[in-house]
């Protein structure tokens, strides 16, 4: 499909956005919070597939996790870009946070991840990590902490903090790969 | 065999948490070491599964409207020119024949055309779209480029660069929009290239530019500045 896309077949481009836009959505409004930044985000990322589809190689990730690292690379970038907003220079343009996103679209998308049943094993293994690998993990993927700053946030030492993302990702890592 | 400190680091790597000189150590190791490779690559689909742990939501459907409008914009900005201009061949022949009907309907009512024309413009983005060429100027390379796609209605627009290599530590490229009612030019925003100086994207300036006569990118400090201060590099109008 990303090959089709690199030629420029906007009905496989429709597709996939069909397939993703969903998780990847979820993903943004995570972690903006916003539902018209997260949507924002979301466009940059399917443009930038658009046009680098032919960039995107196999042997370092699936269609599924490139996309996931592009969407956490723009989303950072906003983050990064509405940190610098609120501290330094131009007149704050930025809307207000619309605050939770409507009901029936999140009953709506729950309804459909929760019947697909690959989704909700993958959620059953992330869910069950030890919670303090799973809590070093998801402040450094949601919130983009460094490791630094976790130990710092955790009260822990930076040796800690590493060994539990370590264990916590291996850990996934294995139980993904016997689904 | 792979060691714990290396695992350490590969999952670092896979979460992005490592810093650009950690980085480029790790990804010279990455290279020389196949294991490590393998592992890092599964590390980064574990990593991406966390995604699916996110409350599930489902964006608007105007959102798949707006990206696929954005596409087809994009499609028809990039016809090769002899195409275009072989379509363009039919032109004397149609101001010809508009020219005769406009004598012959002399009494057609001027603003029920002009009404036509805007529900043209208004019917395709393409005629809402202006488009600049920015070219270089020193000291960005010779090769590098830019195109910007501007839409005054939306007051948005997109932006792809080339050839343009990541600027130095502790500097951003700025992109900004020079409107003639402005004394100043307008922030569009910070513009961040990947590693083969390629970006694409989306800005909105952050004050009103309803008359926009160029578009130009400037090397500020990082994060931006709200009134230029570095060197421009690229530069354009339509």
């Amino acid at each position: 499909m990303i090959a089709r896309i690199g030629r420029r077949d906007q009905s496989a481009f429709s597709a996939l956005y069909d397939r993703l836009s969903g998780p990847l959505y979820s993903l943004a409004m995570k972690m903006l919070g916003d539902p018209s930044e997260a949507q924002d985000a979301l466009q940059d990322v399917f443009l930038q597939i658009w046009s680098r589809a032919t960039t995107y190689d196999p042997e370092q990730s699936s269609v599924f996790s490139w996309t996931v690292l592009l969407t956490r690379s723009r989303v950072i970038d906003r983050l990064r870009a509405r940190g610098r907003r609120s501290r330094v220079v131009v007149a704050s343009t930025e809307e207000t946070p619309t605050g939770a996103p409507d009901a029936s679209i999140v009953e709506s998308a729950a309804d459909t991840a929760e019947k697909n049943d690959e989704v909700a094993r993958v959620r059953n293994v992330l869910t069950n990590l030890p919670s303090e690998q799973r809590e070093a993990i998801e402040l450094a993927f949601f919130e983009h902490l460094s490791h630094h700053e976790i130990a710092a946030r955790l009260g822990q030492p930076l040796g800690t903090v590493k060994a539990r993302i370590r264990r916590g990702l291996l850990k996934l890592r294995q139980r993904l790969n016997k689904l | 065999m792979i060691s714990d400190e290396q695992q350490d680091q590969a999952a670092l790597y896979a979460l992005g948490l490592l810093d650009a000189d950690e980085d480029a150590a790790f990804e010279s190791e990455l290279r020389a070491n196949a294991e490590l490779h393998d592992l890092v690559r599964e590390l980064r689909e574990a990593a991406g599964g966390l995604a699916l742990t996110s409350p599930p939501l489902l964006p608007p459907a105007s959102l798949k409207q707006r990206i696929m409008g954005e596409i087809a914009l994009e499609t028809k900005g990039v016809v090769p020119m002899p195409t275009r201009r072989a379509s363009f061949g039919w032109i004397p022949w149609a101001i010809a024949a508009a020219l005769a009907v406009f004598c012959g309907l002399l009494a057609v009512d001027r603003v029920r055309l002009e009404r036509q024309l805007a529900q043209i413009r208004a019917a395709d983005p393409l005629m809402q779209t202006t488009f600049y060429t920015l070219a270089p100027s020193a000291p960005a390379p010779a090769d590098a480029k830019a195109t910007v796609a501007w839409q005054p209605g939306r007051q948005s627009g997109v932006i792809r660069i080339s050839n343009l290599p990541a600027p130095q530590s502790g500097k951003d490229y700025q992109l900004w929009a020079v409107d003639a009612e402005h004394k100043d030019p307008i922030s569009a925003g910070v513009v961040r290239v990947d590693n083969d100086g390629v970006a694409q994207i989306r800005f909105k300036p952050v004050e009103k530019a309803e008359h926009v006569k160029a578009f130009a990118i400037s090397l500020e400090r990082e994060g931006g500045v709200p009134k230029k201060e570095g060197p421009i590099l690229l530069v354009g109008t339509t």
